[in-house]
């Protein structure tokens, strides 16, 4: 006799137990709530395909409720910071590129901008310019990738493909000019590799002409979805305070209405020249970390035109010799990735390599705070917020 | 009205159902490789058939990830004699350090993308073997960097 409970239907009860109870109790011990539930520990990842990579993440969780989560890093711990140690100045960008491997450009910039802080090397106008054009055209690259894996966190898979389709234009024009499609190893010490190729700069207004519309569709397609916007209004709350404490930057922080761009506050390469604004968000909400990114992929298509109907006469490199020492000392520059401010300070004991190489890592920071974004939401939303993030593993695990 | 973004969404979706395709039926058909693009490394030779190599192993020193490898003896009426230049193409990463810095031209960025093999041993490629090595007496290349000299290339 079988009362549905039991999962071999052939063992019949005992007669007078619950179903609940094991074998041998009648009745609920004194003592004991028969309605006490149990915390579950999930293990989210290290290969579950909405982490972003190899992230693991300990949620701890009450039914659907998230009671606290944890981030566990260094499945892709490579020891680029150690490496970098062996390597000398023009060969670091190598690293750098495998590092934050979405924006490659920015990585190898923020370091070719500190060790001509610390070498002295004055850049040529052109140089900083192209490397302006070629990072914000890997910006646009970058958050095109984390608007289609974000609408995919929650469950929209056709803006995905069809913004995939878009990056792939923009990393056609990066293997004209770069030589890779990800890996560029363009910026060097001193400027960059080579010029822009001739007609590229045809290729690239070809590409603006186009990019608007595709992106208002991606959007209107996306964010303009009521059922997305129910699903990200309101979750993942991150006030400014809390933001700031956890040392959050870029389009995260931004969200959270605090006001903070390296391009336009601590100005390097050709932003000081350029026109553009900055989006805030005001709640710090996943609707506000959505807004404030395609508002910055808005102005980043500003930006690209200003930069593509700009770009000056000149040389794209100093003459920086091939095997260098700069002087003993230490220098630090920061530029405003796709993810934040992301800092490499070098300490040179005057020797052809670095003594030490650290690279600050905005979506680690940013990763950071994970607990508390996560904790009191639903396991479905937990996903959506962690993709809100727009965190590289490659970057944070170094 | 709440439901119409959704109605707008598949109005856009029905609009990409008739946008022109972009991927290619790929071993029939191939998209063109930009000049830059960097692949395997390749070996340059002259007109006549002898190697523009001089073994004078910059591109050796030069590389990070330690892919190259040139054993080189002298000739008895004098000149370098290349035995083996070993390329390990399984670690290698195409930054293309080593061609920027050869100051004769001699090795390339190929764009030989196709790099699979069924053999692991066919990762270790042999650019050169046993010929001998061109006079360094040519005039270099105009922008090659000098040649690291003394200390620097001993540090190096």
């Amino acid at each position: 006799m079988s009362d549905g409970h039991s999962w071999h239907s052939d063992v019949a009860l005992e007669e007078g137990r619950p179903a609940y109870l094991p074998r041998g109790l009648k009745r609920v011990p004194r003592g004991v709530d028969e309605l006490a539930t149990e915390h579950l520990v999930l293990n989210m990842g290290p290969q579950h395909p909405s982490t972003h990579g190899v992230l693991h993440v300990l949620i701890e969780l009450d039914g659907e409720e998230v009671i606290s989560a944890e981030a566990s890093l260094g499945y892709l711990h490579r020891g680029i910071e150690k490496l970098a140690e062996s390597r000398r100045y023009h060969q670091v960008a190598t690293l750098l590129d495998r590092a934050d491997y979405v924006s490659g450009l920015h990585t190898e910039t923020a370091f070719a901008l500190a060790t001509e802080k610390l070498a002295g090397i004055e850049v040529p106008w052109r140089a900083s310019w192209l490397r302006s054009l070629a990072m914000e055209l890997n910006r646009y690259a970058s958050h095109l990738v984390w608007l289609g894996t974000f609408g995919m966190d929650a469950g929209a898979m056709a803006p995905f493909l069809y913004i995939m389709r878009d990056r792939e234009m923009i990393l056609d024009i990066l293997e004209e000019w770069c030589g890779s499609r990800m890996m560029f190893n363009y910026v060097r010490p001193g400027g960059v590799f080579a010029d822009i190729p001739a007609g590229l700069d045809a290729k690239i207004r070809a590409w603006l002409r186009v990019a608007d519309s595709y992106l208002d569709d991606n959007d209107a397609l996306l964010g303009g979805n009521e059922i997305f916007q129910a699903r990200i209004r309101g979750t993942g709350l991150i006030d400014a305070a809390t933001a700031l404490a956890f040392g959050m930057t870029g389009g995260c922080l931004r969200a959270s209405g605090v006001d903070y761009d390296l391009r336009r506050d601590v100005p390097y390469c050709a932003y000081g020249e350029l026109d553009f604004e900055v989006p805030l968000g005001v709640n710090g909400d996943n609707l506000d970390r959505y807004t404030v990114r395609v508002g910055e992929m808005r102005q980043c298509l500003r930006l690209i035109r200003q930069l593509v109907d700009g770009v000056p006469e000149g040389d794209f490199t100093a003459k920086v010799p091939k095997v260098f020492r700069p002087p003993a000392g230490e220098s630090y520059a920061a530029v405003e990735s796709p993810r934040g401010e992301l800092g490499i300070h070098i300490v040179s004991d005057g020797g052809l390599t670095p003594y030490r190489m650290r690279l600050r890592s905005p979506a680690y920071f940013n990763l950071a705070i994970v607990d508390e974004a996560l904790a009191g939401g639903l396991v479905a939303d937990a996903i959506v917020t962690l993709g809100s993030l727009d965190i590289v593993l490659g970057e944070i695990d170094r | 009205m709440w439901g119409l973004g959704v109605l707008k969404g598949f109005g856009i979706t029905i609009k990409n159902m008739f946008r022109p395709v972009i991927t290619v039926q790929y071993p029939e058909q191939r998209l063109p490789i930009p000049e830059r693009a960097r692949w395997a490394v390749h070996a340059v030779f002259n007109e006549d058939g002898t190697p523009k190599c001089t073994a004078c192993l910059i591109c050796v020193k030069e590389c990070p990830d330690h892919v190259l490898r040139v054993e080189s003896s002298t000739r008895p009426e004098g000149g370098k004699h290349i035995d083996t230049y070993v390329y390990e193409l399984g670690a290698c990463m195409m930054c293309g350090l080593c061609v920027t810095a050869c100051p004769y031209d001699a090795i390339e960025m190929s764009h030989e993308y196709e790099l699979a093999t069924r053999d692991h041993s066919d990762l270790t490629r042999m650019l050169l073997f046993d010929v001998d090595a061109a006079s360094p007496r040519r005039t270099p290349r105009e922008d090659a960097a000098p040649a690291p000299t003394g200390t620097e290339a001993a540090d190096a």
